[in-house]
């Protein structure tokens, strides 16, 4: 019951065709429909229609991202409760919005960004059979993370989408970076054991810091950085770790100029856990724990 | 809400000073606290208090094992579910066992005992809540982060995996089916996980392993290091699984109960489609490199 996982993400692009060749060829998303100014991805272990949709925009940025829940009945739950907060909730039936997209609600988070919450989205399997399967396909182009992992985004109040997070959606933060002021600069929070499925920093309203996809390990994290070096992709952070999540990391930037991650490791956590705080003199390490100073570039930097 | 997590094994053993000799050294847990019958051990990235108890016994085996709950109220609906199937549920309260918060226990159709627990008690990370590095320093052994799941034997596995499923809400990832199409062995999650509990044929009550979580496959490799410097029984690996695609390695402890370290896998939705496994196949499904399973692995047990 509730919200389960982070389902997908809609970002918007200026070249339909350059992204897609980007997604498929060099993340190694596979396209699971097409229509004139979309595209709808998927990676190869997910069973979902998509978890990423590319949009043909004047822009890049993100357009909108979306949670899966685990019964219909959340819908309406979630419905109702956002509507007593006065928040307005608009209504999609199953595949209204796009090709399998399934049944959902959108609504707006504090910091202005577009939010859905989904469920029923057509399930059309990963790439193995449900027989006698082998660990995995052969013959993989580019990166091919398995599946999405989550989405940072920047806020202007980290403090008041935190709370909607924890107190309206049922999300538990299992990190925090607090200023010297006693404000959180950033937070992490998870709705699915991981040590994060969203997270917030001190930015633009509306703004789009990256999405991340898991990859298996900390070697699937170099072979990722030779892909992306063989094409040309503008690597912004070579494979290193968070402090904050304790997990493995590379960032690097689509044709569009919207960052993306490759992540793996961290940490199982149950929700009964108390949050780990880092002090903002500490930050560097939070966010880069080998190189433990403060990349102004990787803080600032959104679309 | 609902069954979270595997959250002990309680195991017999007939020596305690050397298990838990292994257990501190080879494998690298901590020890939390002990008593005259039994020690109390947890994995480093663990807050709950333990998550194995060696009790001291004249035989080696299972003594029970402990699923975390959510919330407490799950304990109620949970006991009436048991009671509702036919089975009498005994309550222990919060604190009446070390380091145990409210619990339920009752048998299973193979004759386990099974306890839900919730609210344990906490002892923290070995890492502080402010400003902590990634990883504690001078660990010793394999030092795996955490516990991830236990197989256990069972007679008849269609009734013992229907009893987890409709009774505590586990849902089947993947089977194994012989040729007459009734269940060898099933693997059940609560946690996302390709499995927290798995059952495969073999005498009622009986342990075939528990398994700790390893980082990746460079951390099996060091682990495989280190059972050999400590002339520890491999049974099988370093090697994979066709069945939750994980990455393994089986040995034993020094009084003879199984062990596995395990990393990878997949993430499987509550909605996720239960993958099968045919009997012709059983090898490739259990040792996916091997395409053979000895019979030491199919036939050992505690």
């Amino acid at each position: 019951m509730g919200i389960m996982r982070l389902s997908h993400v809609e970002i918007r692009v200026p070249d339909l065709e350059l992204a897609t060749a980007y997604y498929t060829e060099v993340l190694g998303l596979y396209e699971t429909a097409r229509e004139p100014e979309r595209v709808f991805l998927k990676c190869w272990d997910e069973q979902q229609h998509h978890s990423v949709v590319l949009s043909f925009a004047p822009t890049y940025g993100l357009e909108h991202f979306g949670f899966k829940v685990t019964e219909r009945e959340d819908l309406d739950l979630y419905q109702a409760i956002l509507e007593a907060q006065g928040i307005s909730v608009k209504r999609y039936v199953d595949g209204e919005w796009g090709p399998g997209h399934g049944e959902a609600i959108r609504f707006a988070t504090p910091s202005g960004h577009q939010m859905e919450l989904v469920y029923g989205m057509q399930q059309i399997g990963n790439l193995l059979p449900l027989t006698n399967p082998p660990p995995k396909p052969l013959g993989l182009v580019g990166i091919a993370p398995p599946r999405i992992d989550h989405l940072f985004l920047t806020v202007e109040d980290v403090k008041v989408n935190t709370e909607f997070f924890q107190n309206v959606l049922g999300f538990h933060l299992t990190e925090q970076v607090m200023g010297d002021d006693g404000f959180q600069i950033a937070t992490w929070l998870e709705v699915s054991h991981a040590s994060h499925d969203i997270a917030f920093i001190t930015g633009q309203d509306g703004g789009f810091h990256h999405v991340a996809f898991w990859v298996d390990d900390w070697n699937d994290l170099r072979n990722a950085a030779d892909v992306c070096a063989y094409h040309g992709v503008h690597i912004e952070t070579n494979p290193t770790r968070h402090g904050a999540t304790r997990g493995y990391c590379l960032y690097f930037f689509d044709p569009a100029g919207n960052r993306n991650e490759v992540y793996t490791g961290g940490y199982y956590i149950d929700p009964d856990a108390e949050p780990i705080t880092w002090t903002e003199s500490e930050m560097g390490r939070a966010i880069f724990a080998y190189d433990g100073v403060v990349n102004q570039k990787f803080l600032t930097v959104h679309t | 809400m609902g069954v979270l997590r595997l959250a002990h094994a309680d195991i017999q053993v007939t020596d305690l000073d050397l298990a838990t000799a292994y257990y501190t050294e080879v494998i690298g847990m901590l020890e939390v606290e002990r008593d005259d019958t039994s020690v109390y051990l947890k994995c480093w990235d663990e807050i709950d208090h333990h998550s194995l108890r060696l009790e001291y016994a004249p035989r080696v085996g299972i003594d029970q094992f402990s699923f975390k709950v959510e919330h407490e109220d799950d304990l109620a609906e949970l006991e009436k579910a048991v009671n509702t199937y036919g089975f009498p549920v005994e309550r222990v309260s919060k604190g009446e066992r070390v380091g145990q918060g409210e619990s339920i226990r009752f048998s299973t159709p193979s004759g386990h005992t099974m306890e839900l627990v919730a609210d344990v008690e906490k002892v923290g990370r070995a890492l502080p809540l402010v400003n902590p590095p990634v990883y504690v320093d001078g660990l010793l052994g394999i030092a795996p982060p955490r516990m991830d799941h236990i197989l256990l034997n069972a007679e008849e596995i269609g009734e013992s995996a229907k009893f987890y499923q409709d009774v505590l809400g586990f849902r089947l990832t993947e089977q194994l089916v012989d040729s007459d199409g009734h269940q060898m062995a099933v693997w059940m999650e609560r946690s996302h996980r390709p499995h927290d509990l798995a059952l495969v044929r073999g005498p009622n009550g009986g342990l075939h392993h528990f398994a700790y979580w390893l980082d990746d496959w460079d951390h099996v490799r060091r682990s495989a290091d280190i059972l050999a410097y400590n002339g520890v029984a491999v049974d099988v690996g370093p090697t994979r699984h066709g069945i939750t695609r994980g990455n393994t390695i089986y040995f034993f402890d020094p009084l003879g109960t199984r062990n596995e370290v395990f990393t990878g896998g997949y993430r499987p939705d509550p909605d996720f489609p239960t993958i099968t496994w045919t009997e012709d196949n059983i090898g490739r499904a259990v040792f996916y490199y091997e395409g053979e399973i000895n019979q030491r692995f199919m036939r050992v047990h505690t």
